[in-house]
């Protein structure tokens, strides 16, 4: 028996383990799933230092000499005082200056590709798709849309027009939480269909049937 | 003894009809769904797999391109999706590697290069493909949003060494490529929000073709950007990939899981409309009871 082989056979007890769990707790279970936390906590720590603290900053400014990355890391380094009590007020020059720059980065690049070009997409059909039904569901999607923003509007009581509107809202948000759960669904049974294929197919044949 | 949720075993399913309909066991309905899934993975009822909108577009951006032409392919996934995501990754491959496309990939999870080198490594030894010319892996680099940003400004700064640390301005396949604008098509296949970095970052900023295959839960997420053209195409969930390997017939693990994704479908669905019924009756008797008292 290889190491492959080896590392297959404990895979397949560690999914029998975790399904396990569907009938009640258990020690076989518990194994499983400290073993999962266990190694996962040690593979990413490693991970991150490595590729983070190696190779983005110690090897490019203590071998190549590239100071400009300094700076950067004193700042990452201030971090750490949030692990102190008196100087935790030091790590926050290093949030500060975090967020300061990536709001510079992407509040307007997030204002163009999330807002802008949505609210043109709702306005104008699919540039995709030239059709009767591409036009049908353009209108729908803009009613979909007005509604919806009717229903969370609060600043008037929802009645009269204001009730309709927000109730076909509702209705709106209804379809798309149906349709948001179908496809959780289908995520999830997708996860156990890739597990069967693993005990049913990969396993027998690592195995050699 | 009681169940993971804590609720006693067998208080369930005992009192009238309509109660025990709504009340059954759940670990009744794990043996259904578990039945329902096994039995069509180990005879096969090779139900037809359409093509949808989303996966036509998916296909033809791949299709378009001639070959010779550079991709990037983004491995954003850990190993918890790569049931769903690894049958969208390899049928990607296989038809860039048999389109004889240059592929450039990368990770922007720490734990996507295992996958990563498993899957380039499995496909490029199917179409007999060398690495460092046909195509290359750079690895993982921290910081998704700042990796994406950079790479239009340059991809051997952002990556100055590729995943085997070779220096990547010594790789021939390099030679001639260093930012977004000497890539044809940003291939993204991801279980998160990743997609919606790329359109931010390498669509917005600097105008790179994209398409995505995403966990079906994502999906949901993705529609609004393939209806504007943000994103060229897109693949939602194991039926996106079954799509997709039957547009470019090759059938892999998304075809042979369809039967059981449907089988588990339609048994979900008769679950929902008999919990439904339950409730319905339960509702409409405890209404008759109340009436009953207020006469």
């Amino acid at each position: 028996m290889n190491w492959d082989t080896a590392g297959t056979i404990l895979a397949a007890l560690c999914t029998l383990a975790i399904f396990s769990l569907l009938y009640k707790d258990n020690p076989f279970y518990r194994v499983a799933e400290h073993l999962l936390v266990g190694v996962s906590a040690g593979y990413y720590v490693v991970h991150y230092f490595y590729s983070s603290v190696i190779r983005k900053f110690y090897v490019p400014v203590f071998q190549q000499g590239d100071l400009w990355l300094l700076p950067g890391g004193i700042l990452g380094l201030l971090i750490l005082f949030r692990l102190t009590k008196r100087q935790q007020w030091v790590s926050r020059y290093a949030i500060a200056f975090y967020v300061a720059a990536w709001s510079g980065y992407l509040i307007p690049s997030v204002i163009q590709e999330r807002i802008l070009v949505q609210v043109r997409g709702t306005l104008l059909p699919s540039p995709t798709e030239v059709s009767l039904a591409a036009m049908i569901g353009a209108v729908v999607l803009l009613v979909g849309v007005v509604s919806i923003l009717v229903y969370f509007y609060f600043s008037a009581p929802h009645r009269g027009a204001l009730g309709v509107i927000s109730q076909v809202g509702i209705t709106f948000l209804m379809i798309g939480f149906g349709a948001s759960f179908g496809y959780t669904v289908m995520g999830r049974v997708s996860l156990l269909i890739g597990r069967f294929q693993f005990l049913f197919q990969d396993l027998p044949s690592s195995l050699g049937f | 003894m009681k169940d993971m949720l804590g609720a006693p075993a067998g208080a369930e399913g005992k009192g009238r009809f309509y109660e025990r309909l709504i009340n059954v066991d759940r670990r009744v309905i794990f043996i259904f769904v578990a039945l329902a899934v096994a039995l069509p993975l180990l005879f096969p009822l090779n139900i037809p797999v359409g093509s949808s909108r989303e996966a036509n577009a998916y296909f033809g951006e791949m299709e378009r391109l001639a070959s010779g032409d550079e991709i990037i392919f983004s491995f954003d996934y850990e190993p918890d999706t790569m049931a769903e995501l690894d049958p969208m990754s390899l049928a990607t491959l296989r038809h860039a590697f048999r389109k004889d496309l240059k592929v450039v990939a990368l990770t922007n999870y720490a734990g996507g290069p295992g996958i990563a080198e498993r899957i380039l490594g499995q496909t490029a030894a199917e179409y007999d493909k060398a690495y460092g010319e046909d195509y290359v892996f750079l690895g993982y680099n921290p910081d998704y949003s700042a990796t994406m940003l950079r790479m239009g400004e340059s991809i051997k700064a952002t990556f100055p060494t590729d995943h085997y640390h070779t220096p990547t301005d010594q790789i021939p396949l390099l030679t001639d490529i260093d930012r977004y604008a000497d890539i044809e098509l940003l291939v993204t296949v991801t279980a998160s929000a990743l997609a919606e970095y790329w359109v931010i970052w390498a669509g917005g900023n600097y105008g790179q073709r994209i398409i995505t295959g995403n966990t079906a839960i994502q999906a949901v997420l993705i529609y609004p950007y393939f209806q504007t053209g943000q994103l060229a195409g897109f693949l939602g969930g194991l039926k996106g990939a079954a799509e997709y390997e039957k547009l470019i017939s090759i059938d892999g693990a998304g075809v042979r899981g369809m039967d059981a994704q449907s089988i588990a479908h339609l048994l979900i669905v008769l679950f929902v409309i008999l919990g439904n019924i339950g409730f319905l009756i339960q509702k409409r008797a405890a209404a008759g009871g109340e009436a009953m008292e207020g006469r």
